[in-house]
């Protein structure tokens, strides 16, 4: 099918194009910095395999491999062992240049010497196409993105959520096969980008354009994600659709970083053959939890609740003493719409967010409280790692 | 165990209740663009304000207004005349604009090809090339000349004694030779600075988009390097066409207006001509300086906003690699080679004729008036160096800080220094400071340039030292004070510290290091520098650079290299000295770009 075609195809609104959309496989990929002491593993031997069209955020902590990878992808790093294969085609041959790839920059790396217009209809100019072709493309995405009033700006004359879009613009122009983004909404306020995810990800599903998008931010992960992966010292810790990520986390380290979490040392394991479920006894209780695979084989499995899977009410039974599931309050905060507590029980603290408060149950400093959640949602989780 | 509680850490400052209000107060401090500190001046300010512009006066309004006055009488008004009606006036405009053309050109190109193998190549010798082709800029005048009259003239040791040619190096040819290799570091720093600041992933959006290396130079670096290269050119342009030095000795036949004016005035004793002549030189320097501050401004633009990321992917070609790094390490070892033979030549009788080492050029400079020249240039430039950055700093200081109207004035007046060629300054000099100036019947300004003039001329010697200096620190002082956010020195006298020990304790230590590097090259300018001098120094207070100058028109060469090695060393030795003060390595920064 020839650029013009593809291109009209979307204009005219239609659905994602899943036939047309790319599959990306990463394969043993792995890449090192530097020789003998200042060797570094930026990236260690990881496997993925990208769905045509799908969205795909690499998600970690700073200096995990996230912009590693997709540098590698991009051909901007040439990788030290593995593949990348695009549609089953070894891309690792290829310079930058050659790969049907775009990219969105942290920095935007607008060309400050072109106009808005000239930055967006670069690659199509570079691609030899006709100029009337040119005209076209560009004014379609430039309307789609609502610039067609800065066509003629300088870049240093657009806000930053607009350099943004125009970069976004850029790189979908030409209809690469894979989109790439390192960090590209880190520059950007908070409602900005809040505004941003929904607009990259509305497009991104209307092209169908198979996509990377790194991020050292939960929220974003989780807000724009098919599927997130996690990474974690080079290496790939999880991979899953969001609430799996969230819900229902590997370990400890990745409950952590894609929210917040408490942690209980549970007493007594094991197995519910017939459900699938796990029996455990924690805080004086036996319940019955859904479990990680590995959470039984693990030396010390722990229970992640989430703070706002924890009701708190002021204590009943008039207890004065910590223990069980009487706590004391050690710090409220109210937000309007959330109240956040801090909790001292008998084995530690413990972090509660109760939304949607009413005026006389919020449980003041220092006072006694009862918490409770729900056995359903909470998840066993092995310690280790 | 107990409850694990990991919870991110950015998550748990929300927990912090009190802690509301405090960072929005924080943040309106900040403003930048805020300025409490600019209204209305207090008295010593005021007094700081009146002194400088005083002192400005002095040092520079005064001998350029006097320049005009001069070059306005007879002799004066007819060299303006022979611009439009005398060919041999006109050829001498015509060979400095060519001159100065040239050079630009050639010095620009290599100027660049430097800073293309710094920032875009991977190769060995990378940091032996950058401090090699920052020599030039503490070179001694004539060293080059002389030396490569030497090596390459009619008689000169590889081009007769090896290859046997015997070109003809006086005039233009040599000229061109000289003055590219002495200036194109300052184009080279030029846009070695601008190429480090590129964002690394312009290059690499461009090659995403499909375009090859070489046309993501050409489109664009290259588009984005242009201001760079547009004030590099103009830099050495007016470098090359008020240079004296080498116009002076491998000139030959070939006038240029800078030593038609040392004529006039040296020659045929025709102050006023040559003050005119001088007119004509300064007007391309202030246009130049100007626009080249249109540029800098310009240059801001490049950096968008945003974190620069990724990085240059080094050129790989090993065939593209050579080409391009073939006139780099050839000027590099053109330099090095002038730089033997310097210091070769001073210890031989005559350098290619008669090779047999001898101490007697050492003897003739470290005896009567050449160790004398040595310890006054010396102590000249130690005494002008510290008071050019005090005053530039208070210079910097006023303009950032205090005043409002008129900054970009006062930044102008305090960078004429500078700006105004060598020579025009010199001239300026000679004939404002020879003689008493007089309101009426009453002296006002004792005579302090020229045979008779108080503290043997030494004064007019410190004058100039200084208003050629005070830019750097000027410069270096505006770009540091800039960057301290106004807030810092809030902070300090909000904790109860006045505003000179605030400008003691908190802001001189934060703009120390920038400021010492200025000075250091502002020092090793001061010590080389020739044009200003040569107009105003008097047999009282011999200056090296004047007496190489002599020593090589007598064609005592040896003494020349002799001078020029001692000059080198000196320059070293203040170098080194400055350089522990500055933590680790100096920062070579030397062009403080004009902004
Ligand atoms: N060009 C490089 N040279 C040396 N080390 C590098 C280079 N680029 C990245 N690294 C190292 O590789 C690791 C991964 O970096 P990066 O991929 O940038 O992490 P992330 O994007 O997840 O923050 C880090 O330890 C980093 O210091
Ligand atoms: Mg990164």
């Amino acid at each position: 099918m020839s650029k013009t075609s593809q291109y009209s195809a979307a204009s005219n609104g239609s659905s994602t194009e899943e036939s047309e959309s790319s599959r990306l496989e990463l394969i043993n990929l792995s890449k090192e910095f530097g020789q003998g002491s200042e060797r570094v593993i930026a990236v260690d031997n990881i496997n993925l395999s990208i769905h045509p069209g799908e969205f795909l955020t690499l998600l970690g902590p700073s200096g995990c491999g996230k912009t590693t990878t997709l540098r590698m992808i991009a051909g901007f790093e040439r990788p030290s062992s593995g593949e990348i294969l695009l549609d089953d085609q070894d891309m690792s041959k290829l310079t930058p240049d050659r790969r049907p790839m775009g990219m969105v920059f942290q920095s935007y790396a607008l060309f400050p010497h072109m106009s808005v217009y000239e930055n967006v209809a670069f690659g199509l100019k570079i691609k030899k196409l006709p100029a009337k072709q040119i005209e076209q493309e560009v004014g379609f995405v430039l309307a789609t993105m609502s610039l067609q009033f800065l066509a003629n700006r300088a870049p240093h004359q657009l806000s930053g959520g607009q350099q943004q879009r125009v970069a976004l613009a850029r790189a979908m122009v030409t209809r690469p096969k894979v989109l790439l983004f390192d960090e590209p909404l880190s520059n950007l306020d908070a409602k900005l980008r809040a505004q941003m995810r929904i607009e990259i990800r509305q497009l991104q599903q209307r092209l169908g354009i198979t996509s990377i998008f790194v991020t050292h931010d939960q929220d974003e992960a989780m807000s724009i994600s098919d599927r997130i992966v996690v990474m974690r010292n080079a290496q790939i810790e999880q991979v899953g659709a969001p609430a799996e990520i969230y819900l229902h986390p590997k370990g400890i380290f990745v409950a952590d970083f894609v929210g917040r979490s408490n942690f209980l040392a549970v007493d007594k394991v094991h197995a519910k053959k017939k459900s699938g479920k796990v029996a455990i006894r924690v805080l004086g209780k036996d319940l019955e939890v859904e479990a990680h695979e590995s959470a039984l084989q693990a030396s010390a499995p722990v229970l992640l609740i989430r703070p706002e899977s924890i009701r708190v009410s002021k204590s009943k039974s008039e207890a004065t003493t910590i223990s069980g599931t009487d706590g004391r309050v050690l710090n409220v905060v109210f937000y309007g719409e959330h109240v956040e507590y801090s909790i001292e029980t008998e084995k530690g603290n413990l972090v509660a967010v109760v939304s949607d408060p009413k005026y006389d149950e919020i449980v003041p400093i220092g006072q006694m409280a009862e918490f409770s959640f729900d056995q359903e949602r909470a998840w066993l989780l092995p310690a280790d790692a | 165990m107990g409850f694990l509680n990991l919870q991110n850490s950015h998550r748990e400052e929300k927990l912090n209740v009190i802690d509301v209000t405090v960072p929005r107060v924080v943040k309106k401090l900040r403003n930048p663009m805020r300025s409490s500190s600019k209204v209305r001046l207090d008295r010593v300010t005021r007094f700081v304000l009146w002194f400088t512009l005083a002192l400005l006066a002095m040092l520079i309004i005064f001998p350029l207004g006097n320049i005009l006055v001069t070059a306005s009488r007879e002799s004066g008004r007819e060299v303006f005349a022979a611009l439009f009606s005398s060919s041999v006036t006109q050829q001498i405009v015509k060979n400095t604009i060519l001159l100065g053309v040239t050079v630009g050109l050639l010095g620009t190109s290599i100027g660049f090809l430097f800073a293309y193998a710094q920032t875009r190549l991977e190769f060995r010798g990378k940091r032996i090339l950058h401090i090699i082709s920052l020599v030039p800029l503490i070179s001694p005048p004539f060293a080059f000349a002389t030396a490569i009259i030497i090596l390459f003239g009619r008689s000169g040791i590889i081009t007769r004694d090896l290859l046997g040619l015997s070109p003809i190096l006086y005039g233009f040819p040599g000229l061109v030779i000289v003055l590219t290799t002495s200036f194109f570091p300052v184009a080279y720093m030029n846009i070695l600075g601008m190429m480090r600041s590129l964002d690394p992933s312009l290059d690499e959006a461009a090659s995403i988009l499909g375009a090859s290396k070489f046309r993501v130079f050409v489109k664009v670096t290259l588009p984005m390097l242009i201001p760079g290269i547009a004030s590099s050119f103009l830099l050495l342009f007016v470098e090359s066409i008020a240079d004296l030095a080498n116009p002076l000795v491998i000139g030959g036949d070939f006038t240029v207006l800078s030593s038609r004016a040392y004529i006039a005035i040296n020659g045929d004793y025709d102050v006023a001509a040559g003050a005119a002549y001088s007119v004509v030189l300064l007007i391309p320097g202030l246009l130049v300086f100007l626009l080249q501050r249109y540029w800098a401004q310009r240059r801001n633009i490049v950096s968008v906003t945003g974190k620069p990321s990724g990085r240059i992917s080094p050129v790989e070609s090993k065939s593209a690699k050579i080409a391009l790094l073939a006139v780099p390490f050839t000027v590099s070892f053109l330099i090095v080679l002038v730089y033997i033979t310097v210091i070769v030549g001073g210890f031989v009788k005559v350098l290619g004729v008669n090779n047999t080492l001898t101490m007697e050029h050492y003897s003739y400079v470290f005896s009567g008036i050449g160790n004398e020249a040595i310890f006054k240039t010396t102590l000249l430039a130690l005494i002008a160096t510290p008071l050019a950055g005090i005053f530039g700093m208070i210079l910097a200081w006023l303009i950032v800080r205090k005043i409002r109207r008129g900054r970009q004035a006062m930044d102008f007046l305090g960078m004429l220094g500078i700006a105004v060629p060598g020579t025009v300054l010199g001239i300026g000099y000679a004939v404002t400071f020879n003689h008493t100036t007089k309101l009426g019947n009453f002296g006002i300004v004792p005579q302090l340039a020229g045979g008779g003039a108080i503290f043997g001329g030494a004064l007019a010697i410190i004058m100039v030292y200084t208003i050629r200096s005070s830019p750097a620190g000027q410069r270096s002082g505006i770009a540091a004070l800039q960057q301290i956010d106004p807030a810092i020195d809030e902070a300090a006298s909000s904790l109860g510290a006045s505003g000179v020990v605030t400008f003691r304790k908190i802001t001189l230590p934060l703009i120390r290091g920038a400021l010492l590097t200025g000075l250091m090259f502002a020092f090793a300018r001061s010590m080389t520098t020739l044009s200003p001098i040569i107009f105003i120094t008097t047999p009282d207070t011999p200056i090296m650079t004047s007496r190489i100058l002599s020593e090589v028109d007598g064609g005592r060469f040896g003494n020349a290299f002799a001078f020029s090695s001692i000059l080198i060393v000196l320059v070293l030795i203040a170098l080194g000295v400055i350089n522990l003060f500055v933590k680790g390595r100096p920062t070579l920064s030397l062009t403080t770009p004009i902004d």
